[in-house]
């Protein structure tokens, strides 16, 4: 496959529905919390008044370069791992860009934002920052480990790294998918889905409490409108990796809708039922329990 | 029996040279003990050299330089012995002087105050 | 010809004529003896070039117009007039050296001098045993008399010492003779008959003879005597009683030994092995130079005795082999005590002093390589075809013992010349004399000569006749120019030799030759940050290169094998100049030698002793053929190898020799250097492929090595505070995703590591460079220490950001292509759980990078570095080149690949990857390395407008405009969160980081030290204990004969 000058409208169109989305989807789950909560919650269309509001927000400051790349780098990386992977399967509209390379790209280029990220916070000098990028750095190279065994597991079951060859090969019928066909490589996968959902139990990294949220501290209006576009963005980035590994993938816009929603659930049922985990004690998680299933899940292939 | 009889003798002698060298610590007893020994090596070489019921190996009119091979005691022996014997003067004698030099030293000849240098 | 009787007679003559010279002429008496001896010298040496040259034939010379037995014979032939050269040469020079304390004492210490340079000669020259005695208590009177020449009283004690042990010496020696006489009805040593070996009849009077000789050659334990007499004898005589009378001595039992048969050489092995071995370990405690110096004197005598017990099976090569020892430890030795009589302090560290002279520092060095066996010294060539000879016959004990001997002796000879590169004296500078430097000089240049000569005899290439090595001792001529005018020239012979050899390289090789001999031109780009002359940086360095230069064109093993100790020898004194370099130089030296011993064993072994050895169809042939000992050949090579690699469990060296070196000098160590290690696995993988020891895949083993180096090297590095530290730790993770790589035996699995080579060194010298530009300004290497530089240093931070996305594997950057082909070669791969381990190393890269960039550029700007400047402009040029080198390879990476894709094809005979325009497709999956750069950086620059375009009033605000701990804060030193950065992680997985292979190898040493110290102190300093120690030794050696010979 080749790159055609099409392709942009249409990666734009994927990104135009996958943002709207977003921003529903994640309002309704805050929405759907304060329900069960007995409170009323936020109107659904919450997230674009909050996005609206940042970038109208005249004053603003900034520490330096990098600061100001920070957000940047940090939505580039929302973006661009929607757009290197193909969104709906058999469309032609929303391959995106995925010609530029296959899974592992998707998988190190999820690093991209995160890292550009932390640079930016830095910059601007507040500890807070830094000891949110040290928690959440730390968190996620043992939350990111079951998912790395998890994928090698099935690309060598499928013997591809090709996202959608890997879709591909799941059609057909629900038993087709790789939650049944391979269970072990879909557990330990999502014991790093929830890992880097930033939600609890591993959500200390933004721990509203002990330190006002973390590496975003410093950041404010049109950063934090940058920053808030990637917040509803990159989660359902990182979903529709784990849809198309593991869940068949999805072959019609509606059928992305529920499974994305169903999917990002599991993070928040097990968000709300389980207190915070201290940093160390989320790594002796992740090593205690994703990473046998892990090595469980390669060994059985 | 004769050359029996003296290299043992040589051998008693330097077993007890060096047994005399080795349990006295004091230098002039040592050197004499040493003196002993050599003395015993000169006996024991000599005696390697003895054949019985020959003559001195001195060629004179008494033995014939003809049948000298079958009349006389081997000579090379002897003459080791004499070398010998003028080396262990001379070793003696530096021996001698070095006690000399070590009791000016430090006005002790036991040998065990000159352990300076060890390990 | 003058007959070589006259060294006896001139010598004997003119001690007798300085009877006649009134004894207050003295400067005349000196001139006769040195006229003497010069005389001597001349026969001796003359004698050499002739028989050396085959235009005279070996002599007899007949005395008393006899033929021998009934008179003496003395015999000249090439081993003679060597050692006679080696005798006379020391004597001559020791007379010099000794001038001051020969004109104290008068003409009798002249003419003593003179009979004990004659008895030496004649105890090489004389074919008779008897003779043999007295030329044996000529040199004891004589020895005698020389120790007095010493101004230390306790020489008087250890004289007489010796003198004692003499007596037991010549007892034994006379009773040896007659009774051997008696068995022969001779006393020439041509008409002793050869014995079986035992204690009966006659072969009891040879062993008699036999331990006196060896008694006098100063045999492990019976040897304390010795020891006394060279920590207080005048250095001049010390360099004759060890060179000259150690030569002579090993020579006479030599022809001893020839006569008594080849049943008597194992016994000499042992022996010769167990004193080489005890002083070896025993010298590790000294701390008197001259003591030491002793004790290494006493190891190499029993290793060239080790030799004679090999006489045996080295047919031809026995004076090769032999004399090269031999005469290299006589001279390096007698060149070091004339060295050590320079030294006013007695203390190891008081060799400091010689750094007051830059030539004697060389002539230090020298020496020590000499002893060690390290090239162009004709110990190598000997040590080569040593272990080639021992392999083919199947003594690998002998190897073995033999090898971990020579490390020990090179460990405390480097730690020794450590101190004197490194250590502060309390000594005050005396000036040097200039006269005993002319000796040491005179040794060295004979030193040097005598490698060049062995070189040529050799059967290998003379390393003296090879172009880059002979382009890196040109340094030492050019050591006066400015350090700038020097680098032109270095740069200019890499790039050249580089450009000159280029049409001989296969693209492997040509990918090795780009990175180490162009990388390290760029790298010397830094280099002209350094003012001045910069004496003693180039030559060690440009040996390096040559070192590698050869290597990646060895063609057989000893090629290989010299490249190798070469590269190693330059690399150590490169680490040395570091500021704290010197014990890390110490462990960098010692893991380097004893991998490259492992290397020559391997060799030896897959050799089979037969040389020249073609090293890649000689590897191939012996792994097709599953010769028994192709995988033990496999192991020894690879753990050879891996020393340099700094794989897990020999990485110990590493962090240190990284992180003190010079900030020009940390890149190439690490972004060059380490390949060597690569180069020599591609080359065993290449050409030996799996190799299995039981049922255990070798293979295999290295992926389990190099998976847990890329795990512990990562976990390591978090950990670190100190910037160069953290890199130096994070080269050991990133070799060992090399090693992985290489042994995963499949095609992406190699081009793995070789992107690997190519990406390591641009990202590490990079980031090397720009944390010495770091250290450079700020002083410090701790990173807490340091923070908000960024402003200031605008273009060391591009680098290092450049650097840190490079080597995290993230794209764009060429890092990703790594981690692309990684997953390809596990694919294709059968093995799983080593996989796991690279998993979990791979995010930790994250941890270490972002904790070097954050500490370093963001946070809180430091008081203290409110002025710093951007780093010097030479260390920022080559930086910004490696900037633009890895943007390019990022994006095509085919560039470099391509070619060697192909190449590797040839092995496996396939053809994973498809390089079609700028796409790469594998069997797995594909990779658009420009569509991927394009993608990101279109999207990159449409949400930086977006940001823009919300307006572009951002206020710049300064240092300290936040709120933290309800407070402002205003101390950056407070307020900077650096230290101990991933304090969480510490909590939950520091147990990976415990110290256990340090420990490990800290007990090694702490084992063989405690040995030491506690064995040493059988020399109890008493001259009766020394006696019985010397009986005991007899009788324990008649004991081991006699169980022997039943």
């Amino acid at each position: 496959m080749t790159f055609q000058w099409i392709q942009i409208p249409y990666a734009l169109l994927t990104l135009f529905i996958i943002l709207n989305y977003g921003m529903l989807m994640t309002a309704l789950i805050q929405k759907i919390g304060a329900r069960v909560g007995g409170r009323y919650g936020i109107p659904i269309w919450q997230n674009y008044i909050d996005l609206l509001k940042n970038i109208a927000l005249r004053s603003k400051i900034s520490h330096g370069v990098m600061f100001y790349l920070g957000p940047v780098f940090r939505l580039t990386g929302g973006i661009g791992l929607i757009l290197f992977v193909p969104t709906i399967y058999g469309s032609v509209m929303h391959q995106n860009f995925s010609f530029a390379g296959d899974l592992i790209l998707a998988l190190y280029f999820v690093f991209f934002g995160t890292l550009g990220m932390a640079l930016g916070a830095a910059e601007s000098g507040h500890p807070h920052s830094a000891i949110g990028v040290s928690r959440g750095l730390s968190q996620v190279t043992a939350a990111e480990l079951p998912l790395a065994l998890g994928v090698f597991a099935i690309s060598l079951q499928y013997q591809t790294l090709n996202i959608t060859d890997i879709v591909a090969a799941q059609q057909g019928s629900i038993f087709n998918w790789t939650l049944f066909t391979n269970p072990l490589a879909t557990v330990a996968a999502m014991f790093a889905f929830v890992g880097t959902m930033m939600r609890a139990p591993f959500d200390v990294v933004l721990a509203p409490q002990e330190i006002p949220i973390g590496p975003p501290t410093e950041y404010h209006s049109s950063y934090l409108a940058l920053m808030q576009t990637n917040r509803v963005l990159y989660p359902i980035a990182k979903t529709v990796i784990y849809m198309n590994l593991f869940f068949g993938g999805a072959t019609s816009w509606p059928e992305f809708f529920v499974k994305i929603f169903a999917i990002y659930m599991v993070s928040v049922f097990i968000g709300v039922v389980y207190p915070r985990f201290r940093v160390e004690q989320s790594i002796q998680f992740f090593l205690k329990w994703g990473l046998p299933v892990g090595v469980l899940a390669i060994l059985m292939v | 029996m004769l050359p029996q009889i003296a290299m043992a003798t040589g051998f008693v002698l330097i077993l007890m040279g060096l047994y005399g060298a080795l349990t006295h610590r004091n230098i002039l007893r040592m050197i004499v003990g040493f003196t002993i020994a050599d003395t015993g090596v000169n006996v024991v070489l000599v005696s390697v050299g003895y054949l019985p019921g020959r003559t001195a190996p001195i060629l004179d009119s008494a033995v014939p330089v003809a049948d000298a091979a079958t009349r006389i005691i081997d000579p090379v022996p002897q003459a080791l012995v004499l070398t010998a014997i003028v080396i262990g003067l001379g070793v003696t004698a530096l021996m001698l002087a070095y006690a000399y030099r070590l009791f000016r030293a430090r006005h002790s000849l036991d040998i065990s105050n000159f352990t300076e240098l060890k390990w | 010809m003058v007959s070589a009787i006259f060294i006896i007679a001139v010598g004997l003559g003119t001690a007798f004529l300085l009877g006649l010279v009134k004894s207050d002429q003295k400067g005349f008496a000196f001139t006769l003896t040195v006229a003497a001896l010069a005389v001597m010298t001349w026969i001796a040496y003359d004698w050499t070039v002739a028989l050396s040259r085959g235009t005279v034939e070996p002599a007899t010379i007949l005395t008393a117009g006899t033929q021998p037995p009934f008179a003496i014979n003395l015999h000249i032939g090439l081993a003679e007039a060597w050692l006679l050269t080696v005798i006379n040469a020391t004597g001559l020079l020791a007379a010099f050296y000794m001038r001051a304390a020969l004109c104290r004492l008068g003409k009798g210490a002249m003419s003593v001098l003179l009979v004990m340079v004659m008895a030496l000669s004649g105890l090489v020259l004389t074919r008779d045993v008897f003779n043999l005695f007295v030329f044996f208590e000529l040199i004891v009177i004589a020895t005698g008399g020389l120790v007095l020449l010493s101004e230390d009283a306790r020489a008087v004690a250890a004289g007489f010492k010796y003198l004692v042990v003499s007596q037991i010496v010549s007892i034994l020696l006379l009773i040896g003779i007659i009774f051997t006489y008696h068995a022969n009805g001779s006393l020439n040593i041509d008409d002793i008959a050869a014995v079986p070996f035992g204690l009966q009849g006659a072969s009891l009077a040879m062993f008699l003879v036999l331990m006196a000789l060896v008694l006098e050659l100063k045999p492990f334990p019976a040897n304390g005597w010795a020891l006394d007499i060279y920590e207080s004898a005048h250095p001049g005589f010390s360099a004759i009683f060890s060179a000259a009378s150690g030569t002579a001595a090993l020579f006479a039992a030599d022809k001893l030994v020839a006569a008594a048969g080849p049943a008597w050489l194992p016994l000499m092995t042992v022996i010769g092995l167990f004193t080489f071995l005890g002083s070896n370990v025993l010298a590790l405690k000294q701390d008197n130079d001259r003591r030491l110096l002793g004790y290494s004197s006493v190891a190499q005598i029993g290793l060239v005795f080790a030799i004679v017990g090999q006489r045996d099976i080295l047919g031809e090569g026995y004076l090769f082999v032999a004399g090269g020892v031999l005469i290299t430890h006589a001279v390096a030795k007698a060149g070091l005590y004339w060295i050590s009589g320079l030294v006013p302090g007695r203390g190891l560290a008081d060799w400091a002093i010689l750094r007051a002279n830059p030539v004697l520092v060389f002539a230090f060095a020298s020496f020590v390589a000499m002893l060690v066996g390290l090239p162009p010294f004709p110990g190598f060539y000997a040590k080569w075809d040593l272990m080639h000879a021992l392999a083919g016959s199947g003594r690998f004990w002998i190897m073995a013992l033999i090898l971990a001997g020579a490390l020990v002796e090179a460990g405390y000879m480097f730690r020794f010349f450590g101190y004197a590169i490194k250590r502060e004296t309390q000594e005050r500078f005396p000036g040097f004399a200039v006269d005993k430097v002319a000796v040491v000089v005179a040794a060295l240049a004979a030193g040097w000569a005598l490698g060049f000569v062995w070189g040529g005899i050799s059967l290998n290439p003379n390393l003296l006749t090879l172009v880059p090595v002979l382009f890196a001792l040109l340094f030492i001529v050019l050591e006066p120019l400015p350090a700038w005018v020097k680098n032109i020239i270095a740069i200019v012979g890499l790039v050249g030799w580089f450009w000159f050899r280029m049409g001989n390289y296969d693209p492997l090789q040509m990918i090795f030759a780009a990175v180490m001999l162009v990388g390290g031109a760029v790298i010397l780009i830094a280099s002209f940050y350094e003012h001045g002359r910069r004496i003693g940086f180039y030559v060690p360095t440009m040996l390096m290169y040559a070192g590698l230069a050869l290597l990646i064109e060895a063609q057989t093993s000893f090629d290989f094998f010299a490249a190798w100790e070469v590269l190693t020898i330059g690399s150590y004194f490169l680490i040395l100049r570091g500021r704290m370099g010197e014990p890390h130089a110490l462990s960098y030296i010692l893991f380097s030698l004893g991998g490259a011993f492992l290397i020559l064993a391997g060799f030896a072994l897959a050799s089979t002793g037969v040389q020249p050895f073609e090293l890649k169809s000689g590897l191939s042939a012996i792994a097709e053929a599953s010769v028994p000992a192709a995988p033990w050949v496999f192991a020894l090579l690879a753990v050879g190898f891996m020393t340099k690699t700094a794989s897990i469990g020999l990485h110990i060296w590493l962090p240190g020799a990284h992180a003190e070196a010079e900030t020009d000098v940390s890149p190439m160590v690490s972004g060059i250097l380490l390949k060597a290690g690569l180069y020599g696995l591609f080359l065993l993988v290449m050409t030996m492929g799996r190799q299995k020891i039981g049922s255990i895949d070798l293979t295999e083993v290295l992926v389990w090595i190099g998976a847990i180096s890329a795990l512990l090297g990562g976990v390591m590095a978090i950990f670190q505070e100190d910037a160069k530290r953290l890199l130096a730790y994070s080269s050991i993770s990133q070799l060992g995703y090399a090693v992985f790589g290489l042994a995963l035996m499949n095609h992406v699995g190699w081009l793995l590591a070789l992107m690997f080579v190519i990406n390591h060194y641009i990202y590490k010298s990079m980031l090397f460079l720009a944390v010495g530009g770091v250290y450079k300004r700020t002083g410090t290497k701790l990173m807490y220490k340091m923070g908000g530089l960024i402003t200031l240093m605008p273009f060391t931070f591009v680098s290092v950001l450049i650097g840190i996305i490079a080597m995290s594997g993230v794209p764009p950057l060429s890092g990703f292509g790594g981690r692309w082909l990684f997953y390809n070669a596990i694919m294709a791969s059968d093995l799983r759980l080593p996989m796991v381990l690279i998993f979990i190393s791979g995010p930790i890269g994250f941890l270490y990078l972002f904790r070097l960039i954050h500490t370093i550029f963001f946070g809180q700007l430091k008081d203290e570095h409110r002025k710093l400047k951007e780093a010097p402009v030479w260390l920022v040029i080559p930086q910004m080149m490696f900037v633009l080198a890895l943007l390019a390879f990022a994006v095509l990476p085919g560039m470099a690949l391509q070619k060697v894709d192909a190449y590797i094809g040839t092995f496996f005979g396939d053809q994973p990857l498809v390089w079609s325009g700028r796409a790469i497709t594998s069997t797995y999956g594909y990779w658009s390395p420009v569509a991927v750069m394009v993608v990101i950086g279109v999207i990159f620059v449409a949400v930086l407008l977006l940001l823009m375009s919300m307006g572009l009033n951002a206020q710049k605000v300064k240092q300290f405009n936040i709120v933290f701990s309800a407070e402002r804060p205003f101390k950056p030193q407070t307020t900077h969160f650096a230290w101990n950065f991933f304090a969480p992680y510490r909590k939950a997985v520091g147990f990976l980081v415990m110290p256990l292979v340090t420990t490990f190898w800290g007990a090694v040493t702490d084992t063989l030290h405690s040995t030491a110290d506690f064995t040493r102190r059988l020399y109890t300093g008493n001259g009766q204990t020394y006696a019985v120690q010397v009986l005991v030794f007899v009788v324990a050696v008649y004991l081991i004969v006699l169980g022997g010979a039943q």
